[in-house]
């Protein structure tokens, strides 16, 4: 499964092809390129924030063995949660990842290691939903569901055992 | 995570319900949405649900009504209330009408997520509490008896006076099974999931006895290293037997008299009045009006506990219920001790019937268990059974033999008078006769 990322709005240099590179089986490095205004358009102003929905409803379907994910350094947002660190169609191979509320508390310049680890961790964990993955019990899979960013610190950028099971099923791999 | 648990989000609108509905499901929850209350209700109708998440502002039927109605179709439902900063007021009020918990909108993804899974896990407790209930039911303790003649009156009397608080007092011989009919006595009754305690005052000292029903505080007496909970505080809201109550020195039956009268109980070496709220069964194989007259009983403690008496009778006034309770230990111990023992030959039968059984139903459960031992082939004879080896007819009156003899032969031809007459070498009148003047009547 090859994967489009595109760049939403502003980003360090480098960012999104560093994600790209550390993405597990059966994710294949594919394409980054810009996602050009996507964002901006589903800016709400009041909320200073982007809302997640309609981006990823913005989202090109992409052709028959990829999927596309938007990364992006706006702060997301999803009627009525107050924040997301992503959201994807589950099994819709479209979804969105933001590293706005990853960053940690002691930032080194942009894009720091530990930055990149956890927004890695957010796109592998949108990209398993894209394709069908549920959120999983296995406290370092991926798919294990974070509700703040030092949670996301305990997963591995990989899937589990019985997450790669259900993939191969899926996909016929 | 709780695959099996249904969500239903309620909500006009409708970028909140999908999101919801998505934000749920990738936790493996079953998702329903609807956009009015009345959607809602036909949806909780036909598919029903276990949590719904229900927007408190909506056109038409607004979140109360909603979840007012939905408790009839879904009375188990956890609901928690969406609502906005403006209408908390409001929530507190569906909190008050029963709503779980409630959550202001806009959600911090980490609270809802908390709140939905806390509900999820109410429900399984729910459940499971549920099935353990159903279960406990079905393990009821039941009474081998036909429920004929003296048994089927003492069941009539345990239907009556079970639903009720009333004290109630068993008297029977030793064996006879009085605790398991106070055991029946609990699982019929409304305290049926309290506990069930039970205590031997025959088998106690007194200071241990004291300790036993009424607890002790740490360092009460020497050797109380601890702080120790009695019978009496352990049976709140469940049952309190006393067995061999007829055997309690008169300074325990004071000390218990007030507990019953007051309904509070004070811990041995202890000050503070625990309130307690059981109901009490009593037994005894003594006659407990000779007792009291013998001034060995108090006679406000036997009035206190001589409410409701239920009088067992012997298991050689029953003879019906020899080979049911036969039968039923005889399965019992086949399979405790993994052997194949299908039933007992007729002869067997017949031994069992006349046996006299002066230590009831006790005795009968050991004289099978040992039979069971003893078995090497398919069938229990009568060889197996201690008492076989003769029966002190020698011992007995005429007429107790001829009445031996009679129930033997009635046993041993599954109670068939024509068949049993034939046997016994006399005609039917006859033995209807016989049977009537030895209160013999069809199990």
């Amino acid at each position: 499964m090859k994967v489009r990322l595109l760049v939403l709005g502003e980003s360090p240099p480098g960012l999104a092809e560093s994600v790209a590179r550390g993405l597990p089986w059966p994710f294949t490095e594919g394409r980054v390129e810009p996602g050009g205004a996507l964002a901006e358009r589903c800016y709400d102003r009041h909320r200073a924030q982007v809302d997640a929905s309609r981006l990823v409803a913005a989202l090109a379907t992409p052709p028959p063995g990829w999927t596309a994910l938007g990364v992006t350094g706006l702060d997301l947002f999803m009627p009525p949660l107050a924040y997301v660190f992503g959201v994807s169609e589950l099994a819709g191979r479209r979804g969105v990842v933001s590293w706005a509320r990853l960053r940690p508390e002691v930032e080194e310049s942009l894009p720091s290691p530990h930055l990149l680890q956890r927004l890695t961790v957010e796109a592998v964990h949108e990209l398993g939903h894209s394709v069908g993955l549920l959120h999983c019990v296995v406290p370092e899979c991926a798919m294990h569901r974070s509700l703040f960013a030092e949670a996301v610190d305990l997963k591995l950028p990989e899937y589990c055992p019985a997450c790669i099971d259900t993939l191969r099923a899926s996909l016929g791999a | 995570m709780a695959h099996s648990v249904r969500i239903l989000v309620v909500d006009d609108e409708q970028h909140v319900r999908s999101s919801l509905a998505a934000w749920f499901r990738e936790d493996g929850y079953d998702v329903t949405i609807a956009g009015s209350g009345r959607e809602a209700l036909q949806s909780l109708a036909r598919d029903g649900a276990d949590i719904l998440l229900v927007d408190i502002k909506m056109p038409g039927m607004d979140g109360l009504e909603l979840q007012r109605k939905a408790r009839e179709l879904a009375p188990d439902a956890t609901v928690i209330i969406m609502t906005a900063y403006a209408s908390v007021e409001t929530a507190v009020e569906a909190l008050k009408d029963g709503a779980y918990d409630y959550v202001v909108k806009p959600f911090d993804p980490e609270a809802v997520s908390r709140l939905v899974r806390k509900a999820a896990e109410r429900y399984t407790l729910l459940r499971e509490n549920r099935a353990l209930r159903e279960r406990l039911e079905s393990a009821a303790p039941v009474l081998i008896t036909a429920g004929t003649g003296a048994m089927g009156q003492v069941l009539e009397l345990v239907e009556q006076v079970a639903p009720t608080d009333t004290s109630v007092l068993i008297t029977g011989e030793s064996g006879t099974g009085k605790e398991q009919l106070a055991r029946l006595i609990h699982a019929r009754s409304n305290r049926r999931f309290g506990a069930f305690a039970v205590v031997n005052c025959g088998a106690l000292a007194e200071g241990v006895l004291e300790s036993e029903l009424f607890g002790h505080e740490r360092g009460a007496f020497t050797g109380a290293v601890a702080r120790h909970r009695g019978k009496i505080e352990l049976a709140n809201e469940g049952t309190l037997f006393l067995d061999e109550i007829g055997d309690i020195p008169l300074k325990v039956q004071v000390d218990l008299l007030r507990v019953l009268q007051e309904r509070v109980v004070t811990r041995v070496g202890g000050n503070a009045p625990i309130k307690v709220d059981f109901r009490l069964v009593t037994a005894t194989h003594r006659d407990l009006e000779a007792e009291v007259t013998a001034e060995r009983f108090r006679d406000d403690f036997y009035f206190r506990i001589n409410v409701f008496r239920i009088q067992l009778p012997p298991l050689r006034e029953r003879p019906e219920d020899v080979p049911l309770l036969a039968q039923h230990f005889l399965a019992h111990y086949a399979h405790q001790m993994n052997r194949r023992i299908d039933g007992f030959t007729e002869e067997a039968l017949g031994a069992l019937c006349a046996y006299p059984w002066p230590g009831n139903v006790r005795e009968l459960q050991n004289a099978i268990e040992r039979a069971v031992v003893v078995c090497r082939g398919t069938r229990i004879e009568a060889g197996h059974f201690p008492f076989a080896a003769g029966p002190r007819e020698e011992d007995l009156t005429l007429e107790r033999v001829e009445e031996n003899h009679v129930r033997r032969m009635l046993a041993a031809s599954g109670f068939n008078v024509t068949r049993a007459a034939k046997l016994l070498g006399i005609d039917r009148v006859t033995l209807y006769n016989k049977m009537k003047k030895f209160g013999i009547t069809k199990p």
